[in-house]
């Protein structure tokens, strides 16, 4: 009697999961993993979206390494920007979320300000900034003038693009800051404290308890800003068009103008998106393996 | 008399780390603030103006009818409906699914729950970029649906993303088992579980996952750049996108547009900035 209740409640339950499930598994199958593994198998085909696809083997992927006039500029490209706005990215909220994280007055303000980048809508972002990049009536360029130095073609001059790009996107990093922010309110009091009485000061109580406390957040920040960035599409398509030269033909932006443009080579931009998924996950697995050296989880406490 | 004078000099230096960090504070925001008034002061002025050496910090004239102006050609007002056409239910629908999902994970046995888990949270690390292609795919090929809202709408009913579903199961796992224990004595299934004990409780949580998703498509520009071709269906994105390249410099009316795609976002954000803050630092920091 007992045993046929159990399981009738059993029951209920799993069928109660399975509805509650039912969307979320439709995502992670439909819209998730099996486009990741059709990925791979189009980029065994030829097919141009139109006439029936062709199976060619190996020749895409030989072909996007020896032949693709783009392929390794733009690998390179992506790489250069995700590791600039990366770290540029880190510092920078660290450094406000510590200032932040002092007593300071209108505290809430601060932070909405930092915060406000982020939401506002990349395409606008992009062209508000590309008027202060501009290269004759740029307020940049009247501020280097003004301090003697020559104009500086922020967008043109394939040497300066990239960290340009870069720099739009640690404006846009409010997000880091406010995780920060959260994480430096969680390092724990008392080791504060029991450090101060101990003598340290502030810098050492900084490099000794604040920063190993926060590694595991640093590392959060990273592996989520990293993934982004390396997906970098907004501003190739809207101010640069991946020029000057290759020098902003970001991955993401090959990947659009190669299956979408008028080409529309859909089994060649899937093996540069098969190609682009292995890279993401070198890159991904780099940072978890250097983790262990640097990432210290408190024991026990959560 | 020496430890007094150590207590003083300390207490002196630390007024001043605190007027100095206070300074640097007030720097980077103004610095940060700064492109913005910059585009904002540009769309009240002319080009005439916009050109001149050295450019004025404030406009010489408030030209609000540049606005107007700007209105006459940038149709915001068509943009912003066909915007929030695919916002506004994928917002709910991602909502509704991503409370389902993270209930189901927060309380709910069911078989292959630890794999599903993991499957889910391995998809936070997935570039988007990557299954584009495959899903225009089905968007167009299998279901025939390009050139409508439906590619824009549909995924978000699907849980609404790895990272939503996550945040609500944080949420739910903190809402006390006690109250779900005491409702089944009472005789309620998991349904109305769910409805009047875990989503009462959760209702922060759902307004930040429904800030993120607005804020998530308020930035998108690639997916209605694959899928929307007409112009009377184009976003703000696009349409922004389309306003630059027929007008290439005329500035003043570019920065006009630039600030009213600006402003529904600043809206949204300044209504709901307290969700924000809580729920960015909750996902952050629970392992």
């Amino acid at each position: 009697m007992a045993k046929r209740k159990r399981t009738k409640i059993g029951r209920g339950e799993t069928r109660a999961a399975w509805i509650c499930m039912l969307p979320s598994l439709l995502g992670l199958s439909l819209v998730t993993y099996i486009p990741l593994l059709a990925v791979f198998v189009l980029g065994f085909f030829k097919w141009n979206g139109l006439s029936d696809p062709e199976f060619v083997g190996f020749a895409n992927f030989v072909r996007l390494f020896t032949k693709d006039p783009y392929m390794f500029d733009s690998i390179k490209a992506t790489v250069y920007f995700a590791l600039v706005a990366v770290i540029g990215s880190i510092i920078f909220s660290m450094i406000v979320a510590i200032l932040l994280n002092r007593k300071v007055p209108a505290r809430g303000f601060f932070r909405a300000v930092f915060y406000l980048p982020y939401v506002l809508p990349a395409m606008a972002v992009y062209l508000g900034w590309s008027w202060l990049y501009d290269y004759n009536h740029g307020f940049l360029n009247y501020l280097i003038t003004e301090a003697g130095g020559s104009r500086v073609m922020f967008l043109e001059n394939p040497a300066i693009v990239v960290p340009s790009l870069a720099l739009i996107t640690v404006w846009l990093s409010g997000n880091l800051i406010v995780v920060f922010l959260a994480g430096l309110q969680n390092v724990p009091r008392i080791y504060h404290e029991a450090a101060e009485i101990d003598g340290a000061n502030a810098w050492q109580r900084f490099w000794k308890i604040t920063m190993p406390c926060m590694t595991p957040i640093i590392f959060y920040n990273m592996l989520m800003s990293l993934i982004s960035s390396l997906q970098v599409f907004v501003p190739s398509f809207t101010l640069t068009s991946g020029g000057p030269g290759n020098s902003t033909t970001f991955l993401s932006y090959l990947i659009y103008r190669y299956a979408f443009t008028a080409s529309g080579r859909l089994g060649y931009a899937s093996a540069i998106a098969a190609v682009f998924f292995v890279i993401i996950g070198i890159f991904t697995m780099i940072l978890f393996a250097t983790s262990k050296f640097w990432v210290f989880y408190m024991g026990g406490d959560e | 008399m020496a430890r007094g004078n150590a207590f003083a000099s300390k207490r002196r230096n630390e007024r001043i780390a605190k007027i100095v960090s206070m300074v640097v504070l007030v720097i980077l925001t103004l610095i940060v603030i700064f492109p913005i008034y910059w585009i904002f002061r540009s769309s009240l002025m002319t080009n005439g103006e916009l050109y001149a050496y050295p450019p004025s910090f404030f406009p010489p004239a408030w030209r609000f009818d540049n606005y107007a102006a700007t209105l006459k050609e940038f149709p915001f007002w068509i943009y912003l409906k066909n915007t929030m056409t695919i916002i506004v239910p994928a917002v709910l629908g991602a909502t509704v699914t991503a409370t389902m999902g993270g209930y189901a994970f927060a309380r709910l046995h069911f078989r292959g729950k630890n794999f599903l888990f993991a499957l889910c949270i391995g998809s936070m690390l997935l570039p988007s970029m990557v299954t584009l292609i495959p899903q225009y795919i089905g968007w167009t090929r299998i279901l025939h649906l390009d050139n409508t809202y439906w590619p824009l709408i549909l995924p978000h009913f699907c849980g609404g993303g790895a990272f939503n579903i996550f945040l609500i199961r944080q949420f739910v796992m903190s809402v006390p088992r006690d109250l779900d224990d005491a409702a089944k004595i009472d005789g309620c299934g998991y349904g109305r579980i769910l409805t009047s004990i875990i989503v009462p409780s959760i209702k922060p949580a759902m307004i930040v996952v429904a800030l993120f998703k607005f804020i998530e498509l308020w930035n998108d520009l690639l997916q209605q750049v694959i899928y929307i071709h007409s112009q009377d269906n184009f976003t703000i994105a696009l349409g922004l996108s389309l306003f630059k390249g027929s007008l290439k410099s005329d500035w003043s009316k570019i920065m006009c547009a630039t600030c009213l795609a600006f402003i529904p976002g600043v809206v949204i954000y300044l209504i709901g900035q307290r969700y924000f803050v809580e729920g960015i630092a909750t996902t952050g920091l629970k392992e």
